[in-house]
């Protein structure tokens, strides 16, 4: 059928002014994809069904938010009351808030697992360098986008994460002060925060948006990694990306929609992990909620930032943290991609997958003092793994890599 | 292997349907989207408005928001009502016949028809102009001695549309001559009391 549109008159006609049908078939159809992709691959298409249900989801919140801080007659805010009247009023508001809320966590979750699946199967090596850097970008934003828009309802988890992460930034030596005004627009988060951190929260998605265009851009350059980590020569390794890859990611799209459909009608705050119980609450700047933790998908790096007695250190360890993903292209020297076939490597990436969990725990709870030794732990093997990696292909006997594919 | 060939038939089959439901499931996604764009719950709990007649003096109007809209009220005067029939030939639809907005359930009579009101000394009818949609002007004395020549000399009274120069009678019924191609629409109201009325 596909064939067939391409092959239309209207195709044609459009293909003679943009070059459509032949990019249609460069870029889709006629994509030349490793045969041997496993369900480790689904997680990017999945991203970006993700982002557009959270921009699609987002518009329409935007037509009934009001990012105001003023105080109505009811004692809440104008913005709270905005996100009620949208839970209460709107025709399928709750429906709408709750796709988003939950789109929320699923995009990280969906983008943890694609970082994971690219850490474990080295795709991250050369040629794909500026890919993952790219990507890196795209994590980065993507917490921004996600930490302005946790303002938005204007509840107390809102305030005081704003408040917190606001404060880090002013940690910062020489500039802290005048990042932190300038977030803030005012002396504490208020009125002038929420404002900005709407617009903000708007802008990031379509950034997102046309960078996900340059990740795909510099995907389709130097081609799909695959399980076995080795290069895979056009013809013989590949095939066209329509159907086997189209139906594939169909497939996952199905199962992943199963599961999103579940929480968003089922388990919506999925016990506090995807909407804070205390956000419930409306902010009170005199007032913080007794237990506060970020939303679980910062809670690792929350952790790091925990470990340090320093505040400053703290501060510089978090950003390190997020900074050094993209040096990983070049810490990591050996020739091999997979971990199929690094023996030292599968157990190294394993346990940061484990020690990035572990962080994530540690963030959630609340501080106690084993606790804490045990974030510790977990952030000094977070940063042991990257200082390590240079000298890993000087001692690790490699498996043999197969012919082909 | 001889089960090995393709059965496009089948093939075909399944690939239908499963594009098939998947555009399906994605259309209907659509329905909450659409929804959630028209009015929400509170907007419809304030969809009607209730009015007590007996704020107004006789000649009095006054204009008040009816979900959103402006909406006329007037108390008209013994010698207003009577000076509504001299005027028919001059009109485009004198019974209110022309549209089904211009109309209500209510109105049967031939007197009902002249009035255009349930008590006829209470006119209430939508104040926009159906021209363009304009508040016109309450110009409720007769001839130009108010008025200038904003009106024509053997003026009823009635309103004069400031934006292009449409006129209506005391009933609300567009002159001929007018752009306006309607009289004032009706709203649907009732009396609760004597003197009390729902809008809407």
């Amino acid at each position: 059928m596909i064939e067939k549109m391409l092959n239309s008159r209207l195709a044609q006609w459009l293909d003679e002014r943009s070059n459509i049908v032949q990019m249609t078939r460069a870029h889709v159809t006629d994509y030349p994809t490793p045969k041997n992709l496993n369900y480790m691959w689904s997680f990017g298409s999945l991203a970006m069904l993700v982002l557009v249900i959270q921009i699609l989801s987002g518009i329409f919140l935007a037509m009934f938010y009001k990012p105001s801080a003023v105080m109505t007659m009811g004692g809440y805010s104008v913005a709270f009351d905005s996100v009620e009247r949208i839970m209460r009023d709107v025709n399928f508001g709750w429906l709408i808030r709750y796709m988003h809320a939950v789109g929320a966590s699923a995009f990280f979750i969906v983008v943890y697992m694609h970082i994971g699946r690219g850490l474990y199967y080295g795709s991250y090596k050369g040629p794909r360098e500026l890919l993952w850097m790219i990507g890196v970008v795209i994590l980065l934003i993507m917490q921004g986008a996600a930490f302005f828009g946790y303002l938005l309802p204007w509840g107390q988890m809102s305030f005081w994460g704003a408040t917190v992460i606001t404060n880090l930034f002013g940690a910062l030596p020489v500039i802290g002060s005048f990042l932190q005004e300038l977030l803030r627009g005012g002396f504490s988060v208020g009125d002038p925060t929420l404002n900005r951190f709407f617009a903000l929260h708007y802008l990031f998605p379509l950034l997102l948006a046309a960078i996900v265009g340059g990740h795909v851009h510099a995907l389709h350059v130097v081609h799909s990694n695959n399980p076995t980590g080795i290069d895979v020569h056009e013809g013989k390794g590949t095939i066209p990306f329509h159907p086997y890859y189209t139906v594939k990611d169909a497939f996952g799209v199905g199962v992943f929609l199963i599961a999103y459909c579940y929480v968003v009608f089922f388990h919506p705050q999925m016990g506090g992990y995807f909407i804070e119980v205390d956000n419930y609450a409306p902010a009170n700047n005199l007032q913080t909620p007794a237990h506060i933790a970020p939303v679980w998908y910062l809670t690792p790096w929350y952790t790091i930032l925990r470990s340090f007695e320093n505040k400053l250190l703290g501060v510089i360890a978090m950003g390190a943290s997020l900074g050094i993903l993209f040096l990983l292209p070049f810490l990591d020297r050996s020739k091999v991609r997979s971990a199929r076939y690094r023996p030292v490597y599968r157990q190294m990436v394993v346990m940061f997958f484990l020690a990035v969990v572990v962080l994530g725990y540690c963030g959630h709870s609340a501080t106690s003092p084993t606790l804490k030794v045990i974030g510790q732990l977990a952030t000094a093997y977070y940063f042991a793994f990257f200082l390590f990696l240079p000298f890993v292909h000087k001692f690790e006997k490699t498996k043999p890599l197969p012919e082909g594919i | 292997m001889a089960e090995d060939k393709v059965d496009s038939r089948r093939r075909n089959f399944l690939w239908g349907i499963a594009s098939g439901l998947g555009a399906a499931g994605a259309a209907s996604v659509a329905v909450p989207f659409v929804r959630s764009m028209l009015p929400a719950a509170d907007t419809m709990a304030v969809s009607t408005t209730e009015f007590d007649l007996k704020t107004l003096v006789p000649g009095q109007l006054v204009v008040i928001a009816w979900q959103g809209k402006p909406v006329f009220v007037v108390h008209r005067t013994e010698a207003m009502l009577k000076r509504l029939p001299e005027y028919e030939y001059k009109l485009k639809d004198p019974e209110s016949l022309a549209d089904p907005r211009v109309q209500a359930d209510w109105m049967k009579t031939p007197e009902q028809r002249l009035t255009r009101a349930i008590k006829p000394e209470y006119l209430v009818l939508i104040a926009n102009c159906t021209h363009l949609g304009c508040i016109p002007l309450f110009k409720p004395s007769p001839g130009q001695a108010e008025w200038g020549s904003s009106v024509p000399e053997d003026w009823p009274g009635g309103w004069h549309c400031p934006c292009h120069g449409s006129l209506y009678d005391l009933a609300g019924r567009v002159i001929e001559g007018s752009p306006a191609p309607f009289n004032l629409y009706t709203v649907p109201y009732k009396y609760l009391s004597d003197t009390k009325i729902l809008i809407g």
